[in-house]
């Protein structure tokens, strides 16, 4: 029974796909929307089994399924995305031809994937969900069938992924043979016990880093990335900037914090971990701010908050590090979301010509947006300033002190992306093509659930800090 | 009356009202233009009645601040913690004064998205009063960054040609100082907590830790940028003059007479205080850019053509003697720093206001235009006289006040850099006057006769400040005695801390044979120093 409450949240997202995957057959073309609330009751029913969980710090199958706390929380956060990823394509699929059913499913799928990832210690374990995560990924984003920017999306994503997944498996091939197990600790143990890892060993290590790095879109193996969130659908574009980074660092971090304790490990890696965390935020913000697309800068700017995001796994503060995964989530899906409302039959709207004057006519819509902008540029009150003054000030209390201020000059770069939007939105005079969809609660309840996630956790984040702040006292 | 006082949240209400205001102008239609300027006006008089009940309740004589209120809010030492002293006090009050006059002032000339107008001055005075009222570092930093969004719209939503290069290159500046600040905080905070084991980032409390000489040099860098470039100080003053030219009205108003007293208030608030050492051993270099800012900013002042712009550079000038008085790091400059400080807000807003006043009118702010106004205008051209007598320092008025002050303690730290920084009296009086003559005098220019007097409510717009500007010339007794004790305590922290390491000659009592009396009854008076 307790084996069954520690995989029910896995079980019932799983189940749901399988289900949308059926029950898709054997509908009429027409409308597909019931698929949409199938898969959300699947998420619901799987957050319900989170939260029941919360108390009970289970372990599983010898530490290979490890639902603490922390899982647990990150758990919550795929859920969420998963959640909010569905709301948002229900009328988004109609409107440019996605089968909702396929979409739905992978979904689910890749939530799946990204749940078996951060609840594992054991490496393979890990490689199991990264690949279930990542099939199911190569298909999303290759789902506007007709575009071929969203075909092409797909190819690179496979191909790059595909390599990474070789790296991936290659480095566990170099690190059983040096430690003779596939564990974290274990290998922890190894790494303590001599004087680092053997050679081969770090070599593994080194090529595991990179696949994640992958994942994350970490400079230098950011490459993919931005071609990838810029064809792929944007529903599908907010799980990949979200889904993909949470668990990929989650994994990180569960792996790195323990090993950069040892001196001779963090000689190694300390450096390289920094040096990548900062060509990171300035490839991401660089970049970003010559993008004419909109959509195209978000894709920059998500690298570039991965780049944020790594230096709390480096300080190895994981209370930031969930905090800043939880608001980014929040402000990033809300920018997308704004995109998705931007778009017609067939096509988007995503130049930044196209937001010319929406401040006027779209008030309330251009408002939200403007929070989404700001809060990803660290303005405070917002969320996204609460986020980044944790893990910038958990940094330097780690003795990063270059660290930080390297982060916080990259983010002054992004200031200046973020309110060009702003200017043009506003300052700029009208274009009157684009036409808003505006009958579209679901979207709109998306809307407001980020709005409402990146305002209140900017004033008011008492709650979350306090449930962060339990996972990690009896984590580490 | 004073028991029901001592139960409100004073400090809090004066600085969130404005704020509930603005969401409540959400809810007017955005028809309703008249409407929605006068609710704003309602709450911003408002503001500032409550903010004169702070000013009538503040006690002063310990130096402590009062009206204090202090919450847990996000744990670990990220408090809500505000209250007012005798420094913050007044530029509170100045704060909550000009910004209804600052509504008032575009009642006209915002025409456009007034809804949005008045909800981002409302959100702007919130940020302000927030910056002054804060004691906990954290919150002092959520306001700083808070309040540029709202200026940063009112420059790029109701400015002139050039407004979006204007504000980007405003927030762009201003940001990249304050990012590096809040470098700075972290380092403050790991620092207290590595020397107490606890979390804090109440002002008071980080002022109590012992910083290495090393480390107090690099936050006091990290700080001083981000003041420096607001006050802003030469060579960091680039970006004042574009976003004063292409602000509109009611933004250079705000931004002249309270934005950049924020960064000068920074350095007393926390530059100074926390980082006594580093301070002392900056203030000489910190003093010279101060004066090259005096008469380089006086020297430009004297040759722009655009009015705007030559009120702007003024500012540059006038901000410097400001510094150069609080990096005397004595008890009669600081004060005179902080007294020059409410009256260039009274000053150059008023400038701002007529400038905005003949740009209603004509269209230009070219001063080639103009000629002769005084004819047409008379009651404009007194008007306009007082803000240009205030601003040069005329006896009688504010300005020599404050000017005086500043002297006296900047002649006791240093003769030469005193007697440098008089020029701004020369320079000022001649740029200022220069422009007068121009403006109002010589033959009429006004080939549409477009030049008409003020109305009933420009003259509602100019003579409070009139009325203040004599007030606080006759009678600084009223505001100085309620600023003695803080400022007294402010330089005896920085002393006791700063003693072992002062290479900043300390202001000696022989110095400073007189110093001007706190008796709010009297007018100006001279009398002898006497023994404290």
């Amino acid at each position: 029974m307790t084996t069954f409450m520690a995989l029910a949240p896995l079980l019932a997202v799983v189940s749901g796909a399988l289900l949308v995957l059926l029950v898709e057959a054997f509908m009429k073309r027409k409308s597909r929307e019931p698929l949409g609330y199938i898969a959300a009751f699947a998420l619901l029913a799987s957050g319900f089994y989170t939260v029941r969980s919360w108390n009970q710090d289970l372990s599983f199958f010898g530490g290979r399924l490890l639902l603490d706390r922390f899982a647990l929380l990150l758990f919550a956060a795929f859920i969420v995305i998963g959640l909010v990823v569905i709301l948002m394509s229900l009328e988004y699929a109609a409107r440019l031809g996605l089968n909702l059913g396929e979409l739905c499913g992978l979904v689910l799928l890749a939530v799946a994937g990204l749940m078996i990832m951060v609840s594992s210690t054991d490496w393979l374990v890990v490689f199991l969900g990264l690949e279930v995560l990542s099939v199911a990924s190569y298909a999303l984003s290759g789902l506007k069938r007709p575009d071929r920017a969203s075909s092409e999306a797909a190819a690179k994503y496979f191909l790059m992924g595909s390599f990474a997944g070789a790296f991936f498996v290659f480095g566990l091939a170099l690190l059983f043979g040096t430690s003779g197990s596939l564990d974290f600790s274990t290998l922890l143990a190894n790494g303590t016990t001599r004087s680092g890892l053997a050679p081969a060993g770090a070599v593994g290590l080194g090529l595991i880093l990179a696949a994640l790095g992958f994942k994350v879109a970490i400079a230098p193996f950011h490459m993919w990335a931005p071609d990838v969130y810029e064809g792929a659908p944007t529903p599908v574009t907010v799980f990949l900037t979200v889904g993909p980074k949470a668990a990929g660092l989650a994994v990180l971090f569960r792996l790195l914090v323990p090993l950069l304790r040892n001196e001779s490990f963090a000689a190694v890696f300390g450096p390289a971990l920094t040096f990548m965390a900062v060509l990171t935020m300035f490839a991401g913000n660089l970049a970003a701010l010559r993008q004419k697309s909109v959509k195209r800068m978000l894709a920059y700017s998500s690298i570039a908050h991965s780049g944020y995001i790594l230096v709390a796994v480096i300080a190895g503060d994981g209370p930031s590090l969930v905090f800043y995964l939880v608001v980014y989530l929040f402000m990033n899906a809300g920018a997308f979301s704004v995109l998705a409302a931007m778009s017609r039959k067939g096509a988007e709207y995503t130049s930044l010509d196209d937001f010319a004057g929406l401040g006027r006519r779209y008030p309330w819509l251009a408002a939200c947006l403007s929070v989404f902008l700001l809060s990803l540029a660290g303005f405070p009150p917002t969320a996204g300033f609460l986020a980044k003054f944790y893990v910038f000030s958990g940094a330097v209390r780690e003795g990063h002190v270059a660290l930080a201020v390297a982060a916080v000059l990259a983010s002054l770069i992004s200031v200046a992306y973020y309110l060009k939007v702003i200017v043009v939105m506003y300052m700029k005079d009208e274009n009157g093509e684009v036409a808003i969809d505006q009958e579209n609660p679901a979207l709109y309840l998306v809307l407001f659930l980020c709005l409402f996630g990146t305002v209140q956790l900017g004033l008011w984040p008492g709650n979350l800090l306090a449930l962060i702040r339990q996972a990690f006292f009896k984590v580490f | 009356m004073n028991a029901m006082m001592a139960n409100l949240p004073l400090a809090s209400i004066v600085t969130f009202l404005p704020l509930a205001g603005a969401f409540l102008l959400v809810f007017f239609r955005r028809e309703s233009v008249k409407a929605i300027r006068t609710a704003a006006l309602a709450v911003s008089v408002l503001t500032f009645a409550l903010a004169l009940l702070l000013f009538f309740g503040f006690d002063g004589k310990a130096g402590i601040p009062e009206f204090v209120e202090h919450a847990p809010w996000l744990g670990r030492g990220l408090d809500y913690h505000v209250g007012v002293d005798g420094i913050s006090l007044f530029l509170v009050l100045l704060a909550a004064f000009l910004t209804p006059l600052a509504l008032l002032s575009s009642w006209r000339a915002v025409n456009d998205r007034v809804k949005e107008f008045s909800f981002f001055m409302l959100v702007l005075e919130t940020g302000m009063i927030g910056v002054f009222v804060s004691l906990n570092l954290f919150l002092f930093y959520v306001f700083w960054e808070a309040m540029l969004l709202p200026m940063y719209f009112l420059i790029g939503l109701w400015g002139g040609r050039r407004r979006v290069y204007a504000t980007t290159k405003f927030i762009l500046f201003t940001m990249f100082g304050s990012l590096l600040m809040l470098v700075g905080i972290f380092v403050l905070y790991s620092a207290y907590h590595r020397a107490t084991g606890s979390f804090s980032l109440t002002i008071a409390d980080l002022a109590g830790i012992a910083l290495s000489p090393a480390l107090q040099t690099w936050v006091f860098l990290a700080f001083g940028l981000a003041f420096a470039i607001k006050v802003p100080l030469f060579p960091l003053h680039t970006w004042l003059p574009d976003a004063h030219v292409e602000a509109p009205t009611a933004g250079s108003v705000l931004l002249a007479a309270v934005l950049l007293k924020m960064g000068a208030y920074g350095f007393l608030r926390l530059g100074i205080p926390l980082f006594p050492q580093a301070a002392a051993s900056f203030a000489p270099a910190l003093s010279i850019l101060a004066i090259i800012g005096i008469v380089y900013g006086g020297l430009m002042a004297l040759v722009q053509k655009d009015m705007k712009s030559l009120v702007a550079y003024s500012s540059v000038s006038h901000m410097g003697l400001i510094m150069l008085a609080v990096f005397s790091l004595n008890f009669e400059a600081t004060e005179g720093a902080l007294y020059q400080m409410l009256n260039h807000g009274l000053s150059t807003g008023a400038l701002f206001i007529c400038v905005g006043i003949l740009y209603e009118r004509t269209h230009t702010r070219l001063i080639k235009d103009y000629g002769g106004a005084a004819a047409r205008m008379p009651v404009f051209a007194a008007i306009f006289l007082v803000a240009v007598l205030s601003s040069a320092g005329l006896p009688g008025l504010n300005g020599f006040v404050g000017e005086i002050l500043c002297f006296f303690g900047i002649f006791a730290s240093s003769r030469v850099l005193a007697a440098l920084s008089v020029s701004t009296v020369i320079l000022s009086a001649a740029y200022l006057l220069w422009l007068y003559r121009r403006v109002m005098h010589g033959p009429l220019k006004d080939p549409d006769g477009l030049l008409r007097d003020v109305d009933r409510r420009e003259l509602a717009t100019l003579v409070p400040i009139v009325v203040l500007i004599v007030l606080m010339g006759l009678f600084p007794g009223a505001i100085l005695r309620k600023m003695d004790a803080s400022v007294s305590r402010y330089i005896e922290s920085i002393r006791t801390k700063a003693t072992a390491s002062l290479t900043w000659k300390p202001a000696t009592r022989i110095a400073l044979p007189i110093r001007i009396s706190g008796d709010p009854a009297g007018p100006l008076q001279l009398e002898g120093r006497r023994e404290r």
